[in-house]
C-alpha cells in the first residue's frame, strides 16, 4: 500500500502540472496612451457603444480578450506619451510586447534596433501593407521595412464656432465658414470677426505647452514648399519662409487676434464657452465637440464645424502624425507571436471603430466604408490621409525638437524674442540636438 | 582594559553601521563614480559608450541653455531659502507654546509638507492660471488687468517658488519649534530679572540659541532647492523661453528625451559641484561667525 501511494505522487503533480501547462494562456502585455478609464470601460466588449480615445481602445481591447479565449491581454496604461518610461523599460531590458507609439518617434527606436520590423508577422495575420492608406504606409516604412501596425492618422483642425461666424458675416451663401486663402487675407478676416463679435478670432495654446505652434509651423512651411530639414541631419530656419509664418502669427498676437495666455484645457473650454471663432486643435477633439453641439444649452449648439488648416500658400501640404502599434525587441515563442499576429489582425478589422474616435482610418478600405462616410465632418477630412506629410523618416527625437521649436516660436511671437533671434536659437539647438545623437 | 579588548569593541561597534554602510556605498557612492565615469562619455541608454574626455562638460557651457538654467537654479534659491529660513522662523517663534490652539496651527502649517507634488502644483496652477484663476479673479474684481503668473518670463519662476515655500515651509517651522523648546526658560527668567524687554531676549538669548539648527535648515533647504523639479515641469514646463527650467529639467531632458546620457551625466556632476560649494560655504560661513559668537 504504501509502495502504491509512494509513486502515485509524483505521478499525480506531473499530470496537474501537465494538465495546467496546456491550459495555459498565452499572455500578451500591452502598453498604451489614451487615458485610463476602467470605472466606465473596464468591462465593455461593445465597441459601438463605446465613445472618445479611451472608451474604444479599452473596449476594442476587452473585445480582443473576450474572443480569443487562449490569450490572456494585460494592459498597462501609461500617461501621455510615455516615451521616458518605455525607453526606461527597454534600458533594463523589460519592455511590453505591444507599445502605442506615435509614427514621428519610431526613427528614434527603429535605428537602435529596439522594435523589430514586422513584414513578417503582417504576412502571418494576413494584413498587407497595401491595405493602408499612403500618409499610414510611409508613417511606419522605415529603410523599407514596416515597424508598425497603423492605427489612424491625425492632424490640426480649424474647430469653428458657427454661429460668431455667421455675427462677423463669415459664412458663405450654404452657411459654410469662409475660411482665409493666404496670410493677408486671414488677417483680414480675423480684424473684421474681432470688430464684429469683439472676440479674438482665434483660440491658441501659448502657455505650458510646445506641440501645437510647431505642428503649426510644420504645416505652414510644407505648403511654401520650403525643404527646411534637408537630408534629415540638419534644420534650416533662417529662411523667408520661415520669417512669414512667425511674423504673421505675431501680428495676429499683437493685434489681440488671438487668445493670450492660455494653455491646453483653458483652450478647450474657452472654445466651448464661445470665446473666440477658431479653435486650433488635434482632430481628436472632433468627437467631443460634435456631441457638445448637440446639446440645446452648449454654446455650439448646431454651431459647429472642423476643418483642416487652410491653404495659406503655394500648396495644401499638412503636417501630419499617427499612432501605431510597435513590437519592442525582445525574445518570444511562437505562441506569443501568433498571438500578436492575431491582435494585429483585430486592430486592422477594426479600424473603422478606431476612427469614431476623431481620428482619419489607416486602413484604406475605411474611407469607402458607409458609416465612416456617415460620421460627421469625415468628408471634409479624408483628404488629410492623402496629402498629408510628417518630417522626412529620417529624423530622430522628434518630440525633443517640437519642445525646442515649440519654445522658440512661443518666445518671438509673445515678444520675448526678436523673430530671427528665436529662429536663429532654434535652429542651432536643433542641430546641436542632431549633431550629438 | 588590553589593547585587544579595545579593538574587538571598535569592530562590534562597526557592525552596528554595516547595514546602512552598504547601501551607502552601493546606490550612492557607485552610482555617483558611475555618473562620474559616464560624464566623460559620449553614450546613450542602450550600449557602451565612446569616452569623449571634457566634451560633454565643453558643450554644456557653451549651451545657452544650460546657462540659463545654472542661473533660473540659483535665482530661485534665493528666491525661497532665505524666506523659508525668515517665515519658518518667524513661525516657530508665534507657535512655540503648549497650548490647543497652538498645536493645530502647527499641524495646519506643516499639513501642506505631507502633500505629493502633484496635488501642490495642481492646487497653485487653480490659484494662478489666468482667465478662470483665483489670482485672476481677485484682480478682475479691483479692475486691475490680471498678472500672467505662469506665463510671464518676470513672473513664472516666482510662481513657482511661491507654491515651494508654501509646500516646504512646514519642516523649518517644526525644526526651529524643537530647537525654541531646548533653551532654557532660566535664561529669559534671567534675563527678564535683569531688565531685558522682549527684542533685547530674542537678539541675544534666542537667536544665539538657535544659530546651530538656522546653519542646519539653511543647508538642508539649499540642498532642497537646488533640486527643483517637479514643481516646474508640472506647473509651467519650464517656460516661457525656459525662464523656469531648472538644472535637474535640463538634465532629465538630456537624458531621458534626448538619450545624451553623457551630457546629462555631465550637468549632474556640475550641479553636484554647486550644491556642495554652495553647502560647504554656508556651512563654513556660518562656523566662522559662530566661533566668534
Amino acid at each position: 500500500m504504501m509502495k502504491t501511494t509512494q509513486w502515485l505522487v509524483p505521478v499525480t503533480v506531473a499530470a496537474l502540472m501537465s494538465a495546467g501547462a496546456a491550459q495555459a494562456k498565452t499572455e500578451l502585455h500591452l502598453q498604451r496612451f489614451f487615458g485610463a478609464c476602467e470605472a466606465e470601460y473596464g468591462t465593455n466588449t461593445d465597441v459601438s457603444a463605446a465613445e472618445g480615445e479611451c472608451g474604444i481602445m479599452t473596449s476594442l481591447i476587452n473585445q480582443f480578450d473576450a474572443e480569443h479565449p487562449d490569450i490572456e491581454v494585460k494592459v498597462t496604461t501609461v500617461e501621455w506619451p510615455g516615451y521616458d518610461q518605455l525607453t526606461a523599460q527597454m534600458a533594463s531590458r523589460t519592455p511590453p510586447d505591444l507599445v502605442t507609439m506615435h509614427n514621428s518617434v519610431i526613427s528614434d527606436y527603429q535605428s537602435r534596433r529596439l522594435i523589430l520590423p514586422l513584414d513578417d508577422l503582417l504576412e502571418d495575420a494576413g494584413v498587407s501593407p497595401d491595405e493602408f492608406t499612403s500618409t499610414a504606409r510611409a508613417g511606419v516604412t522605415r529603410d523599407g521595412e514596416v515597424f508598425g501596425l497603423p492605427m489612424d492618422t491625425w492632424t490640426m483642425l480649424y474647430h469653428i464656432n458657427l454661429d460668431l461666424m455667421a455675427e462677423a458675416d463669415l459664412l458663405d451663401a450654404d452657411g459654410n465658414p469662409m475660411l482665409p486663402g493666404s496670410p493677408e487675407e486671414m488677417l483680414e478676416m480675423a480684424r473684421q470677426f474681432k470688430e464684429k463679435t469683439g472676440k479674438p478670432y482665434l483660440i491658441q495654446i501659448l502657455s505650458n505647452e510646445t506641440a501645437a505652434y510647431t505642428r503649426l509651423f510644420y504645416t505652414y512651411m510644407f505648403q511654401q514648399e520650403e525643404d527646411f530639414f534637408g537630408n534629415g541631419e540638419a534644420i534650416s530656419l533662417q529662411n523667408d519662409a520661415a520669417r512669414n509664418i512667425v511674423h504673421h502669427f505675431k501680428t495676429i498676437y499683437d493685434e489681440g487676434l488671438t487668445t493670450k495666455n492660455m494653455d491646453y484645457p483653458a483652450t478647450v473650454s474657452a472654445f466651448s464657452s464661445g470665446e473666440g471663432g477658431i479653435l486650433m486643435n488635434g482632430n481628436w477633439l472632433l468627437g467631443a465637440y460634435n456631441v457638445e453641439s448637440q446639446k440645446p444649452d452648449s454654446e455650439l449648439y448646431n454651431a459647429y464645424i472642423a476643418y483642416p488648416y487652410p491653404q495659406l500658400y503655394a500648396n495644401d501640404d499638412l503636417y501630419v502624425d499617427g499612432h501605431s502599434w510597435v513590437m519592442p525587441n525582445k525574445k518570444r515563442n511562437k505562441d506569443e507571436l501568433a498571438a500578436t499576429a492575431a491582435f494585429f489582425k483585430f486592430m486592422a478589422e477594426n479600424d473603422y471603430e478606431w476612427s469614431r474616435t476623431g481620428h482619419l482610418p489607416s486602413v484604406e478600405a475605411v474611407l469607402d466604408n458607409p458609416d465612416f462616410q456617415a460620421l460627421p465632418y469625415r468628408s471634409d477630412l479624408v483628404s488629410v490621409t492623402t496629402r498629408g506629410k510628417g518630417l522626412p523618416a529620417g529624423v530622430k527625437r522628434q518630440f525633443a525638437i517640437q519642445d525646442i521649436m515649440g519654445e522658440e516660436l512661443a518666445s518671438a511671437i509673445t515678444g520675448v524674442k526678436s523673430v530671427d533671434d528665436a529662429l536663429a536659437d532654434a535652429e542651432a539647438r536643433v542641430n546641436d540636438l542632431l549633431s550629438n545623437l | 582594559m588590553s589593547t585587544a579588548q579595545i579593538k574587538r569593541t571598535d569592530w562590534s561597534g562597526f557592525l552596528f553601521i554595516l547595514p546602512y554602510l552598504v547601501i551607502f556605498i552601493t546606490m550612492i557612492v557607485i552610482p555617483l563614480f558611475w555618473g562620474i565615469n559616464l560624464s566623460f562619455q559620449k553614450a546613450d541608454l542602450f550600449g557602451p559608450g565612446e569616452f569623449v574626455g571634457f566634451e560633454n562638460y565643453a558643450r554644456l557651457f557653451n549651451n545657452k541653455i544650460f546657462l540659463q538654467t545654472v542661473g533660473n537654479t540659483f535665482y530661485f534659491v534665493l528666491l525661497t531659502v532665505p524666506v523659508l529660513v525668515v517665515i519658518g522662523l518667524g513661525l516657530a517663534l508665534a507657535l512655540n507654546k503648549e497650548a490647543p490652539l497652538q498645536n493645530v496651527l502647527r499641524g495646519i502649517f506643516f499639513s501642506s509638507t505631507i502633500l505629493s507634488v502633484t496635488v501642490v502644483t495642481l492646487i497653485w496652477r487653480i490659484i494662478f492660471i489666468p482667465n478662470d484663476g483665483l489670482m485672476a479673479n481677485i484682480f478682475t474684481q479691483f479692475g486691475w488687468e490680471p498678472i500672467a503668473f505662469l506665463s510671464d518670463p518676470d513672473w513664472s519662476l516666482i510662481s513657482v517658488a511661491i507654491a515651494t515655500i508654501w509646500w516646504c515651509l512646514g519642516l523649518p517651522m517644526m525644526l526651529f519649534v524643537a530647537a525654541l523648546q531646548q533653551i532654557p526658560k532660566d535664561l529669559y527668567e534671567a534675563a527678564s530679572i535683569d531688565g531685558a524687554n522682549k527684542m533685547q531676549s530674542f537678539l541675544f538669548i534666542t537667536l544665539p540659541s538657535l544659530y546651530k539648527t538656522i546653519v542646519l535648515v539653511t543647508i538642508i533647504q539649499i540642498v532642497m532647492q537646488f533640486q527643483l523639479f517637479g514643481q516646474a515641469l508640472l506647473m509651467t514646463q519650464g517656460g516661457p523661453n525656459n525662464t523656469s527650467r531648472s538644472i535637474v529639467m535640463f538634465i532629465y531632458d538630456a537624458g531621458f528625451r534626448r538619450w545624451d546620457i553623457g551630457s546629462a551625466a555631465a550637468a549632474s556632476q556640475i550641479l553636484f559641484l554647486l550644491i556642495l560649494i554652495a553647502a560647504m560655504a554656508q556651512f563654513i560661513v556660518t562656523r566662522k561667525k559662530g566661533e566668534q559668537i
